[in-house]
């Protein structure tokens, strides 16, 4: 018995002791090293600038380190978590469609009184602040932008006669068909995923069509959402985009995709069987470096038409929890100069900043585009998410692409189902 | 004081596994069920949940794809891929049972072979099938085009006609090896007596597969059907990564629209109120499975 004693004993003070090493293991050394963590969610491929800068930074400031960690795919709702519980990293990146997600005193520490005390250079001409700067108070800093330019094979329109990309939507629609017509049928004159789920890419070029064409999903009027597009616009919008499937544009096999930069088309830039196509800017230079090809971007149709197209990328945010807010901040200021963006390939969400960089011409396509792009805040702070919009607009145009309903029923379940979201 | 001191030491030594299932198991239980009555955002904290009584489960059901999200679920997710399973499974079990595959000394190698779907991740499973299943690419249609019997290659995951046949056909495939291995198991413990004695009385292959190997894997089946079943109707990983419930909503199931409403949607109250629709679904199968199959049985 006594002998069960002394094991029990062991065993517990053994459990104890672990237990001590494991809590105590969080604090930092007392070294007078600050020891940041920085969060970010892009694919490992995509920031071997950002890393080169990091390292920059580490080198430079022995006395505030930063350690790069990557948490991809995007997953605001885990740091939410982890915030809301008191831990978490202290900065961290963000997708500026959830910024306004984040922005609660329980998750990310307001900037406003840092912005004051040491301020940010250039901060007058950053991009998309509508989206991070809520209600007066600053909960992000927009960081990088892109947007979804058109891609295309120079060379592939050539063949079909053309020498300029298409302007407007119903050009582009006439110059694919002629494309694909000229070919044969071999090439697919424009080409885009179009698959159900909620990820899919045709999100874009479909809200793209509907903003040239003067309306949007939903809209706020004195703070009330409601439904922002008509039955009829709806449904021409549908059939706009059923249309390259119905007249044999795009292969059917396209309603299957997903990713803008699917190996599919990717292959079909490669091979000449597709001419046109969307991507951004990071999916634009992975693609490029996979094929043999050359391929070129070009603004949307309708992309030169100010808020015609949208403007997306990524912000930084502290985390509340943060024990070093000021060291964060400091941090935060270089990734956001132009230094950083010396390395890390990504188009920045500053004005005066993308005035400084040097752009490859295949690239031309982005950077004419994104001084008339806007955020998705058009459709912030309504009880209907984006990502739900998403979903159902994937999965209401993918149902008349299948053949499973008509572009008016389409239409009309989407403002049903918009109506119903926004009740609550 | 015996007597009490070892049921005070019984309750003792039982706590440490009462307290580890009462975490892991009952407190979620009992929080999805509050959960359900609450609104709550991903992006708040647990406390900060608001109860709206039976809110979350009229929206749940006021929507109009509901119905038909229900029956993709029990018809072609659960009910037609667990009826293939068992068939399918006991025509290979039975196969790997033949004394044919002992005598060429292959019955090892091939039950072996059936295992591989098991040990593939889902994951990994899907993107296979996905590749296989390209509607340019694919091997199938590759190969269909190339043979001629057909001119261009067909979207299998994105036209009705074919979607949930490939869904089906994905997960038959990965989720058989487990059939398969529980039947055999099955098989191996019936008596060699029984076969015999059913062959002395003139039974064939026909008979005493109804009269002797049934009957005896009629517990083994109930267990599989009913563990297959939910694990089944609670599933996933299959239609989300395969369609993501499409094309449309075409293959949407409880599972996907749980995910979307509680991630999407940012309404993980709404979320739990379809889990427990879920559990409640299951609950009523179980009960009257067991009960159905009891009755049978003392038949």
């Amino acid at each position: 018995m006594n002998t069960s004693r002394y094991i029990a004993a062991a065993a517990i003070g053994a459990l104890a002791a672990t237990l001590a090493a494991c809590s105590g293991g969080g604090s930092a050394p007392d070294d007078g090293v600050v020891r940041l963590t920085f969060r970010q969610f892009d694919p490992a491929d995509q920031i071997q600038g950002l890393v080169e800068a990091v390292d920059t930074w580490n080198s430079d400031n022995p006395e505030i380190q930063v350690e790069l960690e990557t948490v991809t795919p995007n997953n605001p709702q885990q740091f939410a978590r982890e915030a809301n519980s008191g831990s978490g990293p202290d900065l961290i990146h963000i997708a500026l469609a959830d910024a306004a997600f984040l922005a609660d005193p329980n998750i990310l520490l307001p900037l406003d009184d840092l912005m004051a005390e040491q301020p940010l250079e250039n901060a007058d001409g950053l991009l998309a602040t509508e989206m991070t700067v809520l209600d007066g108070t600053t909960w992000a800093i927009p960081w990088t932008a892109d947007t979804m330019a058109l891609v295309y094979r120079e060379d592939v329109l050539a063949d079909a006669g053309f020498t300029e990309t298409p302007a407007d939507w119903p050009e582009l629609l006439e110059m694919a068909g002629e494309i694909t017509e000229a070919s044969g049928g071999e090439v697919s004159g424009w080409c885009f995923s179009a698959g159900a789920p909620q990820n899919a890419a045709q999100w874009f070029p479909i809200n793209y069509y509907m903003w040239n064409n003067g309306f949007q999903l939903i809209e706020s009027t004195d703070g009330e959402w409601s439904v922002g597009a008509t039955e009829a616009e709806l449904a021409q919008t549908i059939d706009y985009f059923n249309s390259f499937f119905t007249e044999g544009i795009t292969p059917t096999s396209m309603q299957a995709l997903t990713d803008y930069a699917d190996p599919a088309t990717a292959a079909g830039l490669d091979e000449g069987t597709c001419a046109m196509t969307f991507m951004p800017p990071a999916a634009f230079r992975t693609v490029q470096a996979q094929i043999d090809a050359q391929i070129q971007t070009a603004p949307m149709p309708g992309g030169l038409d100010d808020g015609s197209t949208h403007l997306g990328g990524r912000a930084l945010g502290i985390n509340q929890n943060s024990e070093h807010p000021d060291e964060a901040w400091q941090v935060m200021q270089y990734l956001l100069s132009a230094e950083t963006f010396g390395t890390y390939d990504q188009y920045p969400a500053s004005a005066s900043t993308l005035t400084e960089l040097d752009v490859d011409p295949s690239e031309q396509g982005f950077v004419d585009q994104l001084p008339h792009s806007v955020p998705f805040v058009r459709y912030i702070g309504a009880p209907m998410t984006i990502a739900s919009l998403q979903e159902l607009v994937n999965q209401q145009f993918s149902a008349v692409y299948s053949g499973q309903a008509d572009s008016a029923t389409a239409a009309r379940s989407i403002i049903e189902t918009i109506e119903r979201e926004l009740q609550g | 004081m015996t007597t009490h001191r070892k049921s005070v030491q019984a309750y003792l030594l039982s706590a440490p596994a009462l307290v580890i299932i009462a975490l892991l198991f009952l407190f979620p239980s009992i929080y999805n069920v509050i959960l359900a009555f609450q609104e709550l955002s991903p992006f708040q904290a647990p406390s900060d949940g608001t109860w709206v009584g039976l809110g979350n489960f009229r929206y749940v059901f006021s929507n109009p794809e509901f119905g038909s999200i229900l029956t993709n679920t029990v018809f072609w997710l659960t009910a037609l891929t667990v009826v293939l399973r068992i068939v399918f499974g006991l025509a290979l079990a039975t196969t790997l049972h033949s004394p044919v595959l002992q005598r060429w000394k292959v019955r090892g190698v091939a039950r072996t072979l059936v295992l591989i779907p098991w040990m593939v991740p889902p994951v990994v499973a899907v993107a296979s099938w996905r590749w296989l299943l390209d509607g340019n690419s694919g091997v199938l249609n590759q190969t269909l085009v190339g043979l001629g019997v057909v001119d261009s290659g067909i979207p299998f995951l994105a036209q009705t006609s074919t979607v949930w046949w490939s869904v089906v056909a994905i997960i038959v495939w990965r989720e058989l090896p487990f059939v398969v291995m529980v039947l055999l198991a099955g098989l191996q413990s019936i008596p060699t007596e029984q076969y015999e004695a059913a062959s002395l009385d003139g039974a064939g292959r026909s008979r005493s597969f109804r009269s002797v190997t049934i009957p005896n894997l009629r517990p083994v089946l109930t267990v599989v059907v009913l563990v297959t079943v939910i694990q089944t109707f609670n599933n996933f990983v299959y239609v989300w990564l395969t369609t993501g419930g499409g094309p449309g909503t075409f293959t949407a199931v409880l599972a996907t629209e749980l995910y979307s409403t509680a991630f999407f949607g940012n309404r993980l109250g709404a979320g739990a109120a379809i889990g427990l629709v879920m559990t409640v679904i299951m609950a009523v199968f179980a009960v009257l499975y067991m009960r159905a199959t009891r009755s049978e049985n003392q038949a």
